[in-house]
């Protein structure tokens, strides 16, 4: 295959090689899955944020869930769920969504202990997310505030996908339709009463199955008609 | 395991086998699954994958097939077992019927995980029909000391005294005082001929004056009934009852080995059905009979307690209906005069299968010979309303669909009845068949048994080559279904709320009887019993001999549990009903019942398909 100094494995070198030895540049010396490889064989992590707000800049990491998905399976066995500890006390609204009481909060991890974790996962694997941009703009905030750089990773978003299958059949669609609780009843999937981050990983990790699987012909379509554009 | 996988694992630990583990097994197990998705109509596992996997059913439904045939049909909450059994069926293959979410464990992996439980393990290297298999000869082996395992060669007495037809009266009577015996054996050529007992010289010499000279073979009673020093008790003993006799002599290959006398019988069983039997044939009211209908819910609870299984239970309590029916029948004759022309009181439903539990509704019909005239009509309306209504007051509650003699719809002629059969076959709607497949089991209580055998023969001569028929029978026979869901629900619901029951009869009994009477008349078998038809059937193209097996079995499980239901009903002073409480079944018997509605669906999906009756 032809050199392509702006695929994403080409800017991941590039950056790797500016990276400040740790954990950021540990993630970045590993090659990221060739776009070409079947998406049953791609090694994916399914990835889940509970944050106290939308917005990178201001608003912190409460949790992190992931999973990894191997082969076409959701392996439970790699399931980790980390609490971030935080000195900020919750707003009576987050605890309400996120089930994370102060004491869980406060018991957690240190952010950085928590991301040099993530990124170790996260390494050679492909970044699976519902609505992607809440777990790489939070990741990528993360990572410039603790190495003062932020990195890139291929990212498969479930919602993207859903909302590229709607237009694409030109069907008219609200938005509510794309939310992951919507799209899995739409799938027929288990009605999962915890809001976790972890669990909403296995969620999104579900939702991702049944996506590839009616998106496969007689073989397996190639990862890079499932990545997000970045 | 993190703590979020606890829904996942409440899913698993409701589910048998693994609600027997303990809770950190399961924990540890559902943090070992893998979860995968596979659309409608692939295959299990997916292409490529070469590890035996044990997979649990979180959503969707997958059909098991051993070269082409179905075997198996499992859904949600359900085990599939087969990759990890311990010889796999040839040719097998596993389809997802639904788009299907699956959980999975390797097989090596979970039997190390659950190796602590030898109970757990052999669940998993065992199908359904095996484990189901297994449960129903451990119940049968543990009914030993029953009438059913007691032979009639081991409580004869002998060796027996005998004489010549010839021999006088007065002989005779000498004979039996000298020996001590009650009744004597006439032996021709070295085979009985009749029987002579104290009974006989009493009320057919003594007491009609005939001189002491005559021989004994005018008084005696001829064609004997004996039985075989290999029947049971409870065989010899429904022969008694059916036949109203108290002695049988008992032989074995070569000679004659004893007598067995209803006494010996008796000590065994405490109360007897011929006991009932014989009181009711004396009864001389319709209060004596209600009076003596009270034991049977009693001895029903009794047969059960002994050991004595469906098939037994059901043949003494139809025994005792037909003596009902038959006295009853004999005291409005004794009123209003012999029949003006020949007639047949029949039964249907489960008392014609003699597949009866105490007080169950009645189901009967006359059919009477073409020479009726309209005259006569009284008499049969009499007889019918005089017969539904003292069985109602024997516990026998009128039947809620009127199928009854009393409903001039079912008293009629033969050529009537005729019509109605070839209507019901030839141009089938499906709400009619509905009521009438009540009659497809019949049989003669009373009167002139030709008259059904005739019906019989023209019925099942046209029932196996008519398609529609026999397709809207099937789709009839599956508007009842085993309810799958019903056990993880029951497991999940902790609100305490368990007023749910479950229906051992409609959800358990009459799929099985339904498909046994679909076998019989496709093939033209005339058995009338769900247990006989499936043997008659086994081996036929309309069912293997492993089908017949699995239904023989479920339908023996299933009956069990609603005898020992009503037994405990009866013994609290309730009536009996087919309403258990799932919380009344052990995990073993809910895991067991669970195989068995697995067996009925199957095999109520393979009769689906060959009767295609999505498209009539």
């Amino acid at each position: 295959m032809r050199f392509n100094p702006f695929s994403l494995d080409a800017r991941r070198e590039r950056l790797a090689r500016k990276a400040p030895s740790g954990p950021l540049h540990d993630f970045l010396s590993t090659a990221f899955p060739p776009p070409h490889t079947p998406i049953d064989r791609a090694p994916i992590l399914a990835v889940d944020f509970e944050t106290t707000g939308l917005d990178p800049a201001s608003d912190h990491l409460l949790s992190v869930g992931h999973v990894e998905v191997v082969r076409g399976r959701v392996e439970l066995r790699t399931a980790r769920h980390q609490v971030i500890r935080s000195p900020r006390t919750l707003a009576g609204d987050n605890v309400a969504i996120h089930q994370l009481t102060d004491d869980q909060v406060a018991g957690g991890r240190p952010l950085d202990a928590v991301i040099t974790d993530l990124l170790r996962e996260l390494a050679g694997k492909v970044l699976l997310a519902h609505h992607a941009a809440v777990e790489t703009g939070f990741l990528r905030e993360a990572c410039r505030r603790l190495y003062g750089m932020a990195p890139l990773f291929p990212v498969i978003d479930t919602l993207h996908l859903a909302k590229r299958q709607l237009e694409r059949r030109n069907q008219p669609y609200q938005g509510s339709e794309l939310r992951l609780f919507n799209l899995r009843e739409k799938y027929g999937l288990p009605r999962y009463r915890a809001h976790n981050a972890l669990c909403d990983a296995i969620a999104t990790a579900e939702l991702f199955l049944v996506q590839a699987a009616n998106s496969r012909g007689r073989r397996a379509p190639p990862l890079k008609n499932f990545l997000l554009h970045t | 395991m993190e703590i979020e996988l606890k829904e996942i694992r409440d899913f698993v630990a409701a589910i048998p086998p693994f609600d027997r583990l303990p809770e950190e097994v399961v924990t540890r197990l559902a943090g070992r699954l893998s979860i995968e998705y596979v659309r409608r109509g692939h295959p299990v596992p997916p292409d490529g994958e070469e590890i035996s996997r044990l997979y649990i059913i979180r959503r969707g439904a997958i059909a098991l097939y051993s070269k082409e045939s179905l075997m198996g049909m499992l859904g949600e909450g359900d085990v599939c077992t087969s990759f990890c059994a311990a010889q796999l069926m040839p040719e097998f293959t596993v389809k997802a019927t639904e788009d299907t979410l699956l959980y999975s464990i390797p097989c090596k992996e979970l039997a190390e995980l659950v190796s602590g439980d030898p109970s757990v393990l052999h669940f998993i290297r065992h199908s359904a029909a095996q484990r189901l298999k297994e449960a129903v000869s451990r119940i049968q082996e543990q009914s030993q000391s029953s009438l059913l395992h007691s032979y009639a060669g081991d409580y004869c007495k002998g060796p027996v005294v005998t004489a010549p037809p010839g021999i006088s009266i007065q002989d005779a009577a000498r004979l039996m005082t000298e020996k001590g015996i009650s009744s004597l054996l006439l032996m021709e050529e070295g085979k009985p001929a009749g029987i002579l007992t104290d009974r006989d010289i009493r009320t057919r010499c003594v007491a009609p004056g005939l001189p002491l000279e005559t021989p004994v073979e005018e008084i005696m009673t001829h064609g004997i009934i004996s039985a075989r020093t290999t029947d049971s008790l409870f065989d010899a003993l429904l022969t008694m009852t059916r036949k109203q006799v108290h002695h049988l002599p008992v032989f074995d290959e070569q000679e004659l080995r004893g007598i067995l006398t209803i006494t010996d019988i008796m000590r065994q069983e405490g109360m007897s059905t011929v006991h009932l039997t014989s009181t009711i044939r004396k009864a001389g009211s319709v209060e004596e009979l209600v009076e003596a209908s009270r034991m049977l819910p009693r001895l029903q609870m009794q047969l059960v307690n002994m050991g004595a299984d469906q098939e037994h239970v059901g043949k003494a309590v139809s025994a005792v209906t037909d003596a009902l029916t038959v006295r009853l029948i004999e005291l409005k004759e004794a009123e209003i005069g012999p029949p003006p022309v020949p007639y047949a009181w029949i039964c249907a439903g489960s008392q014609a299968r003699r597949e009866q539990t105490s007080h169950s509704d009645q189901d009967n019909g006359l059919i009477v010979s073409d020479e009726m005239q309209p005259e006569h009509e009284a008499w049969f309306e009499a007889l019918a309303r005089f017969v539904n209504d003292g069985l109602n007051a024997c516990g026998f509650v009128y039947c809620p669909g009127n199928v009854m003699a009393s409903n001039p719809e079912w008293r009629q002629t033969e050529t009537v009845w005729q019509d109605y059969f070839d209507r019901w076959i030839n141009q089938p709607e499906p709400k009619a068949l509905m009521l009438s497949s009540i009659f497809f089991d019949m049989r003669v209580v009373h009167g002139d048994r030709r008259l059904l055998s005739n019906l019989r023969g023209r019925i099942l001569e046209q029932t196996p080559k008519n398609q529609l028929f026999l397709g809207h029978m099937t789709r009839n026979a599956l508007t009842h279904r085993p309810p799958l869901g019903f056990f993880r629900d029951f497991v999940l619901v902790h609100d305490g709320q368990h007023d749910d029951t479950l229906d051992l009869k409609h959800s358990g009994l009459v799929p099985i009887i339904d498909m046994a009477r679909i076998y019989a008349l496709a093939e033209g078998l005339p058995e009338t019993s769900t247990l006989d038809r499936l043997q008659a059937a086994a081996g036929t193209p309309s069912l293997s001999q492993g089908g017949a097996a699995n239904l023989q079995d479920a339908f023996e499980f299933i009956s069990r549990l609603r005898l020992e239901h009503q037994a405990r009903q009866i013994a609290a002073g309730e009536a009996p009903d087919n309403f258990m409480a799932p919380a009344q079944l052990s995990k073993l018997e809910r895991e067991h019942l669970k195989d068995a509605f697995k067996v009925v669906q199957t095999m109520q999906a393979t009769l689906e398909l060959r009767y295609q009756t999505d498209r009539i």
